[in-house]
């Protein structure tokens, strides 16, 4: 077991390990999006020929594409001309002490109940890393190598591991997928890789490590996550701490692998800028998430914490090629003040005997607007599939709004679907309740909220879910008047 | 330790309450019967502080504090109980997190501190085996697919964990059945002591076989009537109401 | 916007405008003109559908419109009183109104008479109080471009109008005959209103004589439900082989008003689109849509529905349930908008389908698009086969598979024959569908 202290000494060593802090101070590309800046991305990075090549047909994919207009708000003007698409890891400026941290910021953290020294590596103030830092982190890394696992970063995935970054990059989500992802096909700067070999259960969440990593992969990340044959792994993006960036676009692409017998559990806590009451700044969390479960009986679930960013866009899906795979989607998203979210999942059932669950729980206050979108479609091969759809709504106040947009698609007569939705609002009767049994407004909302979305927080594991428990409750402070 | 003084109260502009006097002391059960729409479910909302009435005249005294001054939760915390008339389902909210939130925040008002895990379950299963309360109705969602009777004991239940100073017991003998009824009445009479005070709010002189009223009072177009013993309850069994309200109105003529 | 395929007909239709505009002239009142010319500016925008207009990602509707070289047909040939009485409806006691591609045949129709009850032409009555105030006034219309191409070329149709406190003592049976000699593209108009404590019950069919000469009709009705009146609507749909329909109907519904929609699409005719919208411009209404698709073949139908809840206290519900057999495909589309001013909304909505044909299909988009907080809305779907348990408990009574089928279907669209109130058209929607299963 790891713990949270450990935790700190593996994003103080980081950097150093992989070296991002020997060209810091030199590498900006100028603002442009052309050829000339992907090939000096991929010159920067020592990228082989065919990976530049891949940059270049996402790039030209991009040009021809236009932003989508299906979504329930409007897009925002995005001048993607005016972004720095190369810049070495930014560092991030170092303080002295957390006195120096905005305390509106500390407030949260303290929260949140998180431990003084992650909150001081957070926010960036140098941690006295005296605790036995390179040996945790080595026992880390050893750890798993010892039984094969790889993990690191997808620069270094693509110097070390060519062959499988080469099999298996953009063969879920493909460069032509949607604009955001083309853009990030082009222009990625870098991310995480994960390869599980046969057999292996992966014995820990690799999900501390990425705590760290969200920090400096910058706008554009990308994930690869490959499971082969009857392994597990267990991978959690994310940070319950309010994340602060200058970037004001995310276009991260996942992919996830899923061969034979193998599962892949990916959990997400997003908690990224919103922007201020007037919805002014903030981050735009336009992501692209996909899963395919390549074998039979494989299983690849997706469970996401979405409370941040001004607009969040993002629909994880699963294709279930295997026979007898898998699918799942636990999502919880909440949005107050202007924050506008998007979200929903794809299931495409091929194979036959696939399932697949989708529980969604929608939160609405303050002016936000909360879109399901989804869809589920069973393809004429996927005998007895079935899936199950429960997509609820949850109004607090009365300018926010609540929409459902599922799309049903059934070609196979032994199919069964059912979706279920509903909307409503906390009641008054409710909250009197638990006022006359000295519970206050507030404390009797977030109970209620809880126990709205405890069937999604118990995909979590353990920590997280009590973290992502006490966010939700401090996402809502002052939303019931 | 409960003072009510010429209490004016109305819903939605309609006049419900139109005078109620009441003392209660320390210890004291009162029973509080009237026909339908006298207003008896309101008086117990008013007490317990639900919003759409409003009190347009009169004082409520509570221990010294004026009640009308504080929030639903904090008439709970000061230790007024309201066992429902319907009490609400709240799905997804285990009714073992509820009632550890509950009792905690009524801690935490009078200065003590959290329960320890073990101490709260050992608590619980005192007072479940008090009240004849099933164990395995504590980890489902608060009354969610609860029968009416479960429901009640539910209320009986809670009261017994909260131990309030002042309990109102909403017509909690509706909608049940003879040994629902008894089990209910039970679990009153082992909570009643000499710190503690009933107000059992019934349409039906039944209830009051099993829980002896130390008064009773009747309640008719929002005020007290007629105020006795368990003798007028009796008496109100036989004779219904008609001839109370014949003698109020004979004295208004007066 | 449109494609290529279906150039010549589109050309057809938007070329000259001027001149297709010119053939329209009645009813010919400057205000019916203007509305006339806006709707027509409208089309030209937007186009025919295409798969890449999202109300209509599920229905092809251009391979239907390619299929043949459509002429726009706005007159009626003579047609049989036979023709009409095909589409009666055995025991029912009704007046009858027999429409030949629109126009009103008095001579084979039964009128409701008496104070307070207008019917007639469209043409006749572009005057009346009642077609001035709600003429294409329903807003729905103006997002959909063949309810605009109609209103631009409509010639006739259907004028109801019941006076305040009105209550017709009969159903009103309009029989939509489509004739013609050529293949056809077809645009009926009607308006119907019931003025405040009015009521009515109207039942349509539509026939189509064997010819080999296609019709596609794209009807549009609008109905007003005026305070506290009370409109049951049934649309029984069982079209040939040579028919094509797009239907739209645009209700508004006033304070206290009921309004009871029923389309029953049966086997026959290749393309049928449901256009069902309804405004509440007025607090505690009550509206009911109830659907029923029974289709065959390479049947498609396509029931697109838009609850609009405008005013507060408003109940909706609605119902479709589909069985679809052979290699047919059902697509339907719900939305629910709830406006932030429509406190206290209950808007209810369930599509229950049964896949038993093996290559038959099902899209469905349910949706809810809520804006107020104190409402209860809430929509289901489910595809899927009888339970094979309830088929195994009949067959070891004895009961053959094929019949526990249509039992078991007769069951499944109970929820909607059961609610219909007129018990002649409930009766003959048992016998059909009884007998589309033991076929």
């Amino acid at each position: 077991m790891i713990n949270s202290n450990e935790i700190i000494d593996d994003i103080a060593n980081k950097e150093y390990e992989f070296g991002f802090t020997t060209d810091i101070e030199m590498d900006i590309a100028p603002p442009g999006l052309n050829e000339d800046i992907i090939r000096f991305i991929s010159a920067k990075k020592n990228e082989p020929e065919w990976l530049l090549e891949w940059r270049l047909k996402g790039f030209a994919a991009f040009k021809k594409m236009e932003f989508p207009k299906w979504q329930h708000f409007e897009m925002p003007a995005l001048d993607l001309q005016a972004v720095s698409y190369y810049a070495a890891p930014r560092k991030k400026k170092q303080l002295n002490s957390l006195d120096e941290v905005d305390p509106e910021l500390l407030a949260t953290f303290e929260k949140l109940g998180i431990p003084l020294n992650e909150q001081k590596a957070l926010t960036g103030v140098a941690v006295d890393a005296v605790f036995d830092s390179v040996s945790v982190a080595t026992t880390f890394k050893g750890k798993l190598k010892e039984m094969g696992v790889i993990f690191c970063s997808f620069g270094e995935a693509v110097q070390e591991h060519p062959e499988l970054v080469k099999k298996y990059l953009g063969s879920v989500v493909p460069h032509t997928d949607n604009v955001f992802a083309a853009l990030n096909s082009a222009v990625f700067s870098d991310g995480s890789f994960v390869y599980i070999p046969k057999g292996v259960r992966c014995p820990m969440e690799l999900s501390t490590y990425f705590r760290i990593n969200a920090q400096n992969t910058g706008q554009f990340e990308r994930t690869l996550i490959i499971a082969d044959d009857n392994s597990y792994v267990s991978y959690l993006e994310g940070c319950t701490a309010p994340m602060r960036d200058e970037n004001q676009l995310h276009a991260a692409v996942v992919e996830l692998v899923a061969l034979e017998h193998a599962e892949i559990k990916y959990s997400t806590v997003q908690n990224w800028y919103p922007g201020d009451k007037d919805g002014k700044g903030g981050i735009y969390n336009f992501v692209t998430k996909r899963g395919i479960c390549k074998g039979a009986a494989s299983k690849i679930s997706w469970t996401q914490v979405e409370t941040g960013s001004a607009i969040t866009w993002k629909y994880p899906s699963v294709i279930l090629q295997g026979d007898h795979s898998e699918g799942e989607f636990y999502s919880v998203a909440v949005v107050r003040n202007k924050q506008i979210a998007d979200t929903g999942t794809k299931i495409h059932h091929i194979g036959k005997g696939t399932k697949s669950r989708i529980i969604s729980k929608g939160i609405s206050a303050g002016h936000g607007d909360n879109s399901y979108r989804g869809l589920v479609s069973v393809g004429p091969r996927a005998d007895n599939a079935r899936n199950f759809t429960q997509c609820d709504s949850l109004l607090i106040g009365n300018q926010c709004g609540s929409h459902t947009f599922p799309y049903i698609e059934s070609r196979n007569k032994s199919a069964m679907i059912e979706h279920e939705a509903t909307t409503s609002k906390i009641g008054e009767d409710q909250i009197f309740y638990l006022n006359q049994r000295g519970i206050d407004s507030e404390k009797a909302v977030a109970l209620i909220v809880n126990g709205y979305v405890k069937e999604v927080l118990n995909q979590l594991p353990m920590e997280f879910a009590v973290e992502a428990q006490k966010l939700l409750s401090i996402t809502l402070e002052g939303s019931v008047g | 330790m409960l003072t009510i003084k010429n209490l004016h109260a109305e819903v939605e502009g309609k006049k419900i309450l139109k005078g109620i006097n009441l003392e209660i002391n320390k210890g004291e059960m009162h029973a509080i019967m009237g026909p339908n729409g006298s207003g008896k479910s309101s008086l117990a909302s008013v007490l317990a502080g639900r919003d759409n009435y409003t009190v347009t005249e009169g004082e409520v005294w509570f221990n010294g504090k004026n009640l009308l001054d504080l929030s639903p939760e904090d008439r709970a915390r000061e230790g007024v109980f309201l066992a429902f008339q319907y009490p609400v389902e709240i799905p997804g909210v285990s009714n073992l997190n509820f009632l550890k939130t509950a009792l905690n925040e009524i801690r935490a008002y009078k200065g003590l501190p959290a329960l320890e895990a073990r101490e709260f379950l050992k608590l619980t299963k005192e007072k479940q085996q008090l009240v004849d309360f099933h164990s395995n109705l504590m980890n489902r969602s608060l009354n969610e697919g609860f029968s009416g009777g479960e429901k009640k004991r539910n209320e009986i239940f809670q009261l017994a964990m909260l131990d309030p100073q002042l309990a109102i017991l909403d017509e909690t003998d509706s909608g049940l059945d003879i040994d629902a009824l008894r089990i209910v009445s039970s679990g009153v009479n082992k909570l009643r002591d000499a710190e503690k005070s009933f107000v059992v709010i019934t349409h039906y002189q039944r209830l009051l076989e099993y829980i002896i009223p130390d008064f009773v009072h009747v309640l008719y177009n929002g005020r007290i009537i007629k105020t006795g013993t368990k003798e007028l309850a009796l008496e109100l069994e036989e004779r219904g109401y008609d001839w109370l309200k014949e003698e109020l109105h004979l004295k208004e003529s007066v | 916007m449109t494609s290529d395929m279906i150039l010549p007909f589109y050309q057809a239709l938007t070329a000259d405008v001027t001149a297709l505009a010119a053939q329209a002239t009645v009813p010919s009142t400057d205000a019916v003109q203007s509305i006339r010319r806006k709707a027509l500016e409208r089309f030209t925008a937007m186009g025919l559908p295409t798969l890449k207009t999202e109300a209509w990602r599920y229905s092809n509707i251009q391979r239907y419109l390619k299929e043949f070289p459509y002429e726009l047909l706005n007159d009626a040939a003579p047609v049989a009183p036979t023709v009409a009485q095909q589409a009666a409806i055995p025991e029912l006691d009704c007046y009858r109104v027999v429409l030949v591609n629109g126009r009103l045949q008095a001579d084979q129709s039964t009128l409701p008479e008496g104070k307070g009850i207008t019917i007639g032409a469209m043409s006749a009555y572009a005057d009346a109080p009642g077609f001035v105030t709600y003429f294409n006034q329903q807003h729905h219309l103006e997002t959909e471009s063949l309810a605009q191409l109609n209103t631009a070329l409509f010639a006739d149709g259907l004028y109801i109008e019941l006076a305040a406190n009105t209550v017709l003592d009969k159903p009103v049976h309009v029989i939509h005959v489509y004739s013609c000699t050529a293949h056809s593209f077809i645009q009926p108009r009607h308006l119907w209103v019931l003025n405040r404590n009015a009521a009515a019950t109207i039942i349509e069919s539509s026939v189509h004589p064997e010819t080999t000469a296609v019709a596609f009709a794209n009807s549009v009705v609008e109905t007003i439900v005026q305070e506290n009146a009370e409109l049951w609507h049934y649309c029984v749909q069982q079209g040939e082989d040579s028919f094509r329909e797009v239907s739209t109907t645009a209700a508004q519904q006033f304070k206290d008003s009921r309004y009871h929609h029923f389309s029953v699409t049966l086997p026959g005719t290749p393309f049928t689109r449901n256009n069902t919208s309804v405004a509440l411009n007025g607090s505690h209404t009550e509206t009911n849509l109830n659907g029923l698709y029974i289709t065959n073949k390479h049947q498609h139908v396509d029931n697109h529905t838009f609850m609009d809840h405008i005013m507060p206290d408003c109940n909706s519900n609605e119902l479709y349930k589909g069985v679809l057999l052979d290699d047919s495909n059902g697509v339907f589309t719900g939305k629910i908008l709830v406006h932030q001013e429509a406190q206290k909304t209950n808007a209810f909505q369930q599509n229950n389908n049964l896949l038993l044909g093996s290559k038959a299909d099902i899209n469905s988009q349910p949706q809810l698009e809520i804006y107020a907080d104190d409402v209860k809305c809430s929509h289901g779907f489910t595809a899927g086969q009888f339970s094979e348990e309830s088929m195994f408990y009949l067959r070891s009574r004895g009961i053959g598979e094929e019949a526990a089928k249509a039992l078991m279907v007769n069951a499944f669209s109970h929820d909607i024959t059961d609610a219909i109130h007129v018990p002649a058209l409930q009766h003959f929607l048992q016998e059909q569908i009884a007998e589309i299963m033991n076929n």
